[in-house]
């Protein structure tokens, strides 16, 4: 990902979903012959995965977690579109990785495809939004893949699809260490606050007058 | 097999009450069958204690399957448990149920705030003449409590208050919380500007050394289990010493619906399904206790008809399902510019919130136009993110790359959510009764709820949203958007805050009440019930250190009249 350029476009995104487990899903809505394409990962087809697709059930192992086992609904250009839009939320920085270097593409795809409602009610929004995305940004030049991004803030369209990546991106470890979030570690005791942190609360309730 | 053996005593349940009867019973040399209605679970195995919500579906998020969230210990739906549906009749407001079908029931996943009733806790239609007494005093259950809180590991200790019907523990019953976090530092300030106090929280969490027992990592969230058993679970704490004895026998999978009485009227045994394969088993024993969670333990008793009871079993006066109550709950959160770019720290903590508001308004009740109170349950700091990330930028939609980066971490970190838990009144409007129709996939009547909120709990949800929105103002922070400030619609839904109770309650004698102080049944003497069933109020306490306790006072009871033989 590091060494796009604006002329030469973005580099392909390459799913970061394993073989096995998309052919799984493949498996689900009984596409022969995309399972012959031996080490290609094939999205779709479309035909009855949604309706057939079941949730994790309401006893899922926990330990280690299940994978989402519904079928994933989002096209090549689907993907690529949203390998291109979360870079545009969130690109690489000097000492964070890209949305799309942590699956974020593959997390919407997950997301769109799940079978919950909450996710069914964002699927037609994000898809259609991705939808014509594509038609700007996998076929123009860079001028107008930056004309078409820079138009999207304010569409409900950008401000679900930038909330998912947001999500998605600091639910990870890399996530954790770009916002600051340091737990999740085994302690022998909990000593509280610094006494950094604590002169900082202090400056600031003065303020307050508290 | 079980039906085989020779049982002193049947439990039906194995969370709070059930686990704490079977811990003293068995202790006591009795031979006890546990009847669980879920699966077997293993903490230990099952608890996803470090797992980050990216390795989570849909990274983590709540869904119908897992209504609080993906790592949620709940087995089996919560809210919906697949095949065993309930029903809320016309007419009345919401009412949902919170069932989990597994070892340990809501122990597992629950909140962990231990919180003793206080004395006016028990006498509230003397203080007030709203609702009823308790046939015990506070002083009949102390001595339980201390009991109860060293056995199970209660961190809270401070010096003693005296603060009005917020009991103080002995010393030696409680461990030191860890200290306060960040953004209780910073809340207490505005509380103490009020003039209303804040406590150390009493949360089931073990925080020092204790013998037989792992202390807390500081890390992870209780309401995934804990596999090292660090908080309070009937299924680490409870069931294992129990298991011990050699005197206990759990089967699992086994849906009790009725209680089976011999000719002379006395409990012989229950009945129950076995979920998974869809049989029917009788077994038998000395004596029954009920302790299946107030729902499904009137559900067993209102469907155990026969011709002595032909309205349900100890329901001649229509007593079992009446004065279901729940907590009274209510909630604002806030964003705080003065929590903003504050350097990095480990918030995890202990678990449970390390403070609290104790309810401090009972002098100034005809002022705020309610009776009873509520206690502020208040959490923040920066925790690990979630999907709901986004919601802590709400005025900004748009930015993108460095600068969403820098307002992100700029932010994270400076939203507080502040929770009111409140006492409700029993009503009349309040109740379960089987539905004359609908049955589970067993053909076995269901319970059908009924539900209104009085006057009293919606003026004191009106009450906590007020208070809350001046604390938020003199922190300088901005509330979400919308927040509801009709009490009637800021109020949760009945059963929402997951402590129904009070549907089989003790009482003096057979007029008033289902079960006498020690859960022992008016109607059938070697019939126990000890879950939150047998609670007379609904305190702001939260209520499962209550059950604990209570289950332990009942369960030495029925120890001591089966040793002297007089079941």
């Amino acid at each position: 990902m590091s060494t796009k350029t604006p002329e030469t476009g973005p580099e392909p995104y390459v799913s970061k979903i394993d073989r096995r487990t998309a052919l799984t899903w493949i498996g689900v809505v009984g596409a022969a012959t995309a399972a012959a394409s031996a080490g290609v990962v094939v999205y779709g087809p479309k035909t009855g995965g949604a309706s057939q697709a079941k949730g994790y059930g309401t006893d899922p192992k926990l330990n280690p977690p299940v994978k989402a086992p519904w079928p994933r609904l989002m096209s090549h250009d689907q993907l690529q579109t949203a390998a291109i839009l979360a870079d545009y939320i969130l690109p690489a920085t000097a000492t964070a990785p890209s949305a799309s270097s942590l699956g974020v593409p593959d997390f919407v795809d997950e997301w769109v495809s799940a079978p919950y409602p909450d996710q069914v009610k964002d699927r037609p929004l994000i898809l259609d939004g991705l939808g014509l995305l594509g038609r700007e940004v996998l076929k123009g030049d860079a001028a107008q893949r930056a004309k078409a991004l820079a138009a999207l803030p304010g569409s409900d369209f950008f401000k679900r699809f930038r909330a998912l990546t947001i999500g998605a991106y600091y639910t990870t470890e890399a996530g954790f260490k770009d916002i600051g979030y340091i737990g999740n570690v085994a302690r022998a005791s909990d000593p509280g606050p610094s006494e950094e942190v604590k002169a900082v609360l202090e400056r600031e309730l003065q303020k307050l007058g508290l | 097999m079980a039906a085989a053996a020779s049982y002193d005593v049947i439990i039906v349940g194995s969370g709070a009450g059930g686990g704490m009867s079977a811990y003293h019973l068995t202790k006591s040399g009795l031979k006890v069958l546990m009847l669980e209605a879920g699966r077997h679970y293993d903490p230990v195995k099952e608890t996803p204690m470090f797992n980050i919500n990216a390795e989570a579906p849909l990274r983590g998020v709540s869904t119908p399957d897992k209504p609080f969230g993906f790592y949620d210990a709940t087995v089996d739906g919560g809210w919906e448990v697949p095949n065993e549906p309930y029903t809320v009749a016309d007419g009345s407001e919401p009412f949902i149920w919170w069932r989990p079908r597994m070892l340990g029931g809501r122990t597992n996943h629950w909140g962990r705030i231990a919180l003793r009733f206080g004395e006016l806790d028990f006498k509230p239609y003397s203080r007030d003449s709203l609702g009823y007494d308790w046939p015990i005093t506070y002083a009949d259950l102390a001595p339980w409590y201390d009991k109860t809180e060293k056995l199970i590991g209660v961190s809270g200790a401070a010096p003693a208050r005296g603060l009005l019907n917020t009991p103080d523990s002995p010393p030696g019953c409680l461990m030191e919380s860890a200290p306060p976090r960040a953004f209780e530092i910073f809340y207490e300030r505005a509380f103490r500007a009020m003039g209303i106090p804040v406590i150390p929280m009493h949360g089931a969490v073990v925080t020092g050394q204790m013998e037989g027992r792992n202390t807390c990592v500081f890390a992870t969230p209780c309401g995934r289990g804990c596999a090292i058993g660090a908080n309070f679970q009937s299924t680490t704490v409870l069931l294992p010493p129990a298991m011990a004895t050699g005197n206990l026998t759990i089967t699992t999978d086994a849906l009790v619906y009725q209680v089976d009485l011999d000719k002379a009227g006395k409990a012989k045994g229950v009945t129950y399904v076995n979920r998974k394969t869809g049989e029917h088993h009788s077994v038998t024993a000395k004596s029954v206790v009920l302790a299946a969670g107030s729902g499904e333990t009137a559900r067993i008793l209102l469907n155990s008809k026969s011709s002595a009871f032909p309205n349900g079993l100890c329901n001649t006066q229509g007593m079992v399902g009446r004065y279901l109550m729940d907590s009274v709950g209510t909630g604002v959160s806030a964003q705080f510019p003065a929590l903003e770019g504050l350097p990095p720290t480990n918030d995890d903590g202990q678990g449970t919130q390390h403070t609290y508001v104790p309810w401090w308004g009972y002098e100034k009740q005809k002022e705020f136009g309610f009776a009873r109170g509520y206690h502020i349950e208040i959490g923040g700091g920066r925790r690990m993110p979630s999907m709901g990330l986004p919601g802590i930028m709400p005025d900004d939609q748009t930015s993108v790359g460095d600068a969403l980066r820098a307002k992100l971490r700029n932010r994270f970190g400076s939203v507080i959510g502040f929770d009111g838990r409140g006492e409700m009144i029993p009503n009349d409007d309040c109740y379960c009764e089987i539905d004359p129709n609908a049955k589970d996939k067993w053909g076995i009547p269901v319970l059908r709820f009924h539900w209104k909120w009085g006057e009293h709990e919606t003026n004191q949800a009106a009450h906590a949203v007020k208070t809350f929105l001046e604390v938020i103002d003199r922190l300088g922070g901005t509330p979400e958007p919308n927040v509801e400030t009709d009490g009637r619609k800021a109020i949760s839904k009945g059963g929402e805050m997951i402590h129904e109770i009070g549907t089989a309650r003790m009482g003096h004698n057979d007029k008033d009440s289902v079960v006498n102080q020690f859960g022992q049944s008016w109607a059938v003497p070697n019939l126990f019930v000890m879950d939150g069933a047998v609670m007379v109020s609904s305190p702001d306490k939260n209520p499962t250190l209550s059950i604990l306790a209570l289950a332990w006072r009942s369960a030495d009871n029925l120890a001591t009249l089966a040793k002297q033989g007089a079941l």
